[in-house]
């Protein structure tokens, strides 16, 4: 008995002894902020983010030219202590303060914003928000000469950012850009250390590009808030103050450990447990009774309120009955959106009949948009040629699998289709890359999707059915849709700008219905007032982790 | 012996191949593109990425794999945790899922030696049939309901353990019995067959005959010998408990390679999926050599032919 069970024993409490050493981090203190987020990280440059829980970390450890006011989430002054805009609104002339420095105390200049700026212009970075550089004069230029002959490129000279000195950046825009300061705050903005990048470069074949282990620690030298002091991988991210930011007094959280978790029930579990502090998100499925809970007094923690996101219905306008203008507008008719949010939803989301949130932009007023109308969406119908949904396949209805909302969405949805217009869908569930993968290429009739804005602004969404644009999932086409963005584009005056991108959206939702808006969605977080404050949830879903503290 | 381990190194060196080219090609051929996400790049981006990590090309993205394995001894970067290489998550992940199974069949083979014997004792008693019905329960009950179970028991209902993460030994409980539960019946049932057949053996007669104490004869006589079929168990279930252990991983957010490759499976990405699946295959090999010898080192009858 011990001979036969003693090799294996030994061999397995070794391999468990020696496994957990090797991964179990450093404990918790007391004072350490826990803050959960959904979904893994997926990169920490910040060229290269695009998911949201990547984006909230970066706002802790960088600092951009501006950074948003804690309620407001306007622009205020970051790295440049002032800034000037020139009469025609184009060129922006940054002066940046002279005490900001980077987490190993070296300061801060606008040669290490061109140096990033740059690379994300780079196709081989990879940037997935490179679009928003092209708002600068000759960026799309640059960027589409070294995507066509990475050798023999554009100079960078002839794109409109200029560092006359260490502490002055200029900036030169193709057209006036009302939200440009916003977007200096916005993650893929934010400036890099280009002395320290220096140490992982890497030349293959002519192009620079830098070993990724530069984002790990103790490598990653950050201007924010936080410095990184940890990362294991799936597990943790661990940010301590960084002792050189200039505004270190407004800073209060000595130890902020940020972990991700895939289930969101787990991390609900964990935040019971006390393993958790705040929970950056509202757990889709427990969400209903949670604020439920909380209406009837019986919990406090849940804060909850609309964001700056659409859950909306692409319409595949290339493919079968729905290049059909008048099907579309009579299956946008035919859904009861206040029935959806009551009876599906069940979450403080708004019914909305228009693409961007309305009066979440200040001056932007939303179009009308069509109501709930089955009598003439069963007339639209007739008048197409399809009377009761007769000569009409069944639709099919792509959701994302894993996300029990949407399919109990396209379910309903279905069910008002039938009922009011006798039109059939088949539902598909599939994985997150096949479904984008089927949207790119027309595989779909519908899809459920949703939206969040990345800036302030009526284009965030009007841009999508712009045509060309890779994230047009509709295909919609139209050349005076495209005349009315660009004509806005080049306004100089706010007030007309919006007018004009009024009528854009007026002339998607009233007229060509290449997408049929649901809700404004809603999301929040769940924590205790009495004990951690800084972080009230904001319609942004911008989580500014400076402020964040235990009272 | 030795040759023996030459000879099942060279079988594994073929099988190695077999899984990767299969892993390889199912993966060019299953749909979605990893390079396709929630907010679409300018396919400038796109086709930039797609040259980077070489797949433009899938043959020599075949053969160029493998190179790198030998050269570098990694996959080079993944595609959807881009700042880290195959081998970075690998290094970080398995130590995770290695101490969870290790704790896990710890457990298992401890538990499941003394309540097979104990069955095997009190064959046909009220204890032997609740340790069989216990034992089938275990097998049949998939392990998400039973960590939903556990968690519900000891982490909602009272908060006597922590519902998962990881970083204190309190957090591996809850996930280690839910992994190990399965195993632990399996190798109760072995335990229970293979201690009863020998316990009719005529050597384990004349040890009573002879005065010994029943303790003795099951713990000196009758387990050593019972426990060979169990040891041979032993190898491909470790293998099983660290390839299987995702459900538990994600169930208790468990930062191991199990959840790890199940994301990689869903964002498609080509060059995690090949590692996991290869650092798999690998150790599923081992396993099955080391379980081999250990029978042999156990039980001379157990002849190893070179």
């Amino acid at each position: 008995m011990r001979k036969t069970l003693l090799l294996p024993t030994i061999l397995l409490l070794g391999v468990f002894v020696g496994c957990y050493w090797i991964s179990a981090g450093a404990t918790t203190g007391r004072h350490a902020i826990v803050f959960c987020q959904q979904g893994q990280i997926h990169t920490l440059d910040p060229a290269k983010m695009t998911y949201l829980q990547d984006i909230r970390v970066a706002e802790g450890l960088w600092e951009g030219l501006a950074q948003y006011a804690p309620r407001t989430l306007s622009p205020i002054p970051g790295v440049a202590k002032w800034w000037t805009i020139s009469k025609n609104k184009r060129v922006y002339t940054f002066h940046l303060k002279h005490n900001a420095r980077w987490s190993n105390g070296q300061r801060v200049t606008s040669r290490d914003f061109l140096f990033e700026w740059r690379r994300v212009l780079h196709p081989h970075t990879g940037s997935g928000y490179v679009f928003l550089f092209f708002h600068i004069a000759g960026a799309r230029r640059y960027f589409n000469s070294l995507a066509i002959h990475p050798h023999h490129h554009l100079p960078f000279s002839s794109v409109g950012i200029k560092a006359p000195d260490r502490s002055t950046l200029v900036v030169t825009l193709n057209h006036p850009c009302q939200y440009f300061l916003n977007l200096m705050a916005f993650a893929p903005f934010f400036p890099l250390d280009r002395h320290a990048m220096r140490h992982f470069e890497e030349v293959q074949g002519g192009i620079v590009s830098y070993n990724p282990i530069w984002t790990r620690p103790p490598n990653l030298i950050s201007n924010g808030p936080y410095r990184l002091t940890d990362w294991r991988f799936h597990e943790y991210l661990e940010l301590r103050p960084n002792p050189y930011y200039d505004q270190r007094k407004q800073v209060h959280c000595q130890l902020l450990k940020i972990v991700n978790y895939d289930d969101a029930t787990a991390a609900f579990l964990a935040y019971r447990t006390g393993v958790i502090n705040v929970l950056g998100f509202i757990p889709a499925t427990l969400g209903p009774a949670l604020v439920k809970q909380e209406r009837l007094g019986l919990r406090h923690d849940v804060h909850i309120t609309p964001v700056f996101g659409t859950m909306f219905l692409d319409l595949n306008c290339r493919k079968g009955v729905l290049k059909n203008r008048l099907v579309r507008e009579a299956l946008d008719l035919a859904i009861n959106r206040r029935a959806l949010v009551k009876h599906v939803v069940r979450m403080p989301a708004v019914p909305i009949h228009v693409l961007v949130p309305p009066r979440t932009i200040h001056g932007y007023k939303s179009p009308r948009g069509m109501g709930y109308n089955p009598n003439l969406a069963r007339k639209l119908l007739k008048r197409a040629g399809y009377a009761d949904g007769r000569g009409i396949k069944p639709l099919r209805y792509l959701v994302v699998a894993g996300y029990p909302i949407t399919a109990r969405l396209a379910e309903a949805i279905g069910a008002m289709w039938r009922k009011n217009l006798g039109v059939r869908i088949e539902i598909a569930s599939e994985e997150g890359k096949i479904f984008h993968e089927d949207c790119v290429h027309g595989r779909f009739d519908v899809a459920g999707e949703g939206w969040y804005g990345d800036y302030p602004d009526p284009t965030t969404w009007l841009d999508l059915f712009l045509g060309g644009n890779p994230n047009n999932m509709s295909h919609y086409r139209s050349a005076h849709y495209d005349q009315l963005l660009r004509m806005a584009t080049r306004e100089p005056n706010a007030r007309d700008r919006f007018s004009l991108l009024h009528q854009a959206e007026a002339h998607l939702m009233d007229k060509a219905f290449p997408a049929i808006p649901l809700f404004q969605m809603s999301d929040g977080m769940v924590y205790n007032r009495a004990k951690i404050g800084g972080i009230e949830p904001n319609f942004r879903t911008l989580t500014l982790l400076k402020y964040i503290h235990r009272r | 012996m030795i040759g023996f381990i030459l000879k099942r190194i060279a079988q594994s060196v073929i099988v190695v191949w077999l899984v990767y080219t299969c892993t390889f090609w199912l993966l060019m051929v299953t749909p979605g593109d990893p390079f396709v996400g929630q907010k679409q790049p300018p396919p400038a981006v796109i086709a930039a990425l797609k040259a980077r990590y070489g797949l433009n090309d899938p043959w020599k993205a075949y053969w160029r794999y493998p190179v790198d394995v030998i050269i570098h001894g990694d996959f080079g970067p993944t595609i959807s945790y881009s700042n880290w290489s195959v081998a970075a998550v690998i290094k970080t992940t398995l130590p995770v899922s290695m101490a969870l199974g290790a704790l896990a069949l710890l457990f298992a083979m401890w538990l499941g030696v003394a309540a097979g014997v104990l069955g095997a004792m009190l064959k046909n008693r009220w204890i032997d049939h609740t340790l069989t019905i216990g034992s089938l329960a275990a097998i049949s009950i998939p392990n998400f309901i039973v960590g939903s179970v556990l968690l519900i028991l000891f982490a909602v209902n009272t908060t006597v353990l922590p519902s998962g993460g990881w970083g204190t030994f309190r957090q591996l409980i809850l996930p280690a019995a839910t992994l190990g539960l399965a195993y632990w019946a399996i190798i109760t049932r072995l335990m229970r067959e293979s201690t009863s057949d020998v316990l009719n053996a005529d050597y384990i007669r004349t040890a009573r005959a002879k005065g010994s104490s029943p303790l003795r004869v099951i713990s000196i006589h009758a387990a050593p010998n019972a426990s060979l079929p169990m040891l041979a168990f032993l190898g491909p279930a470790a293998a099983g408990i660290l390839t299987g252990s995702f459900v538990v991983e994600k169930l208790f957010a468990v930062p191991g390679m199990g959840n790890v490759f199940v994301n990689a499976c869903l964002d498609k990405d080509i060059p995690l999926v090949l590692g996991i699946t290869m650092v798999y295959t690998v150790i599923l090999i081992v396993m099955n050599i080391l379980a081999d010898i250990a029978c042999a080192m156990a039980d001379p009858r157990v002849a190893i032919n070179g």
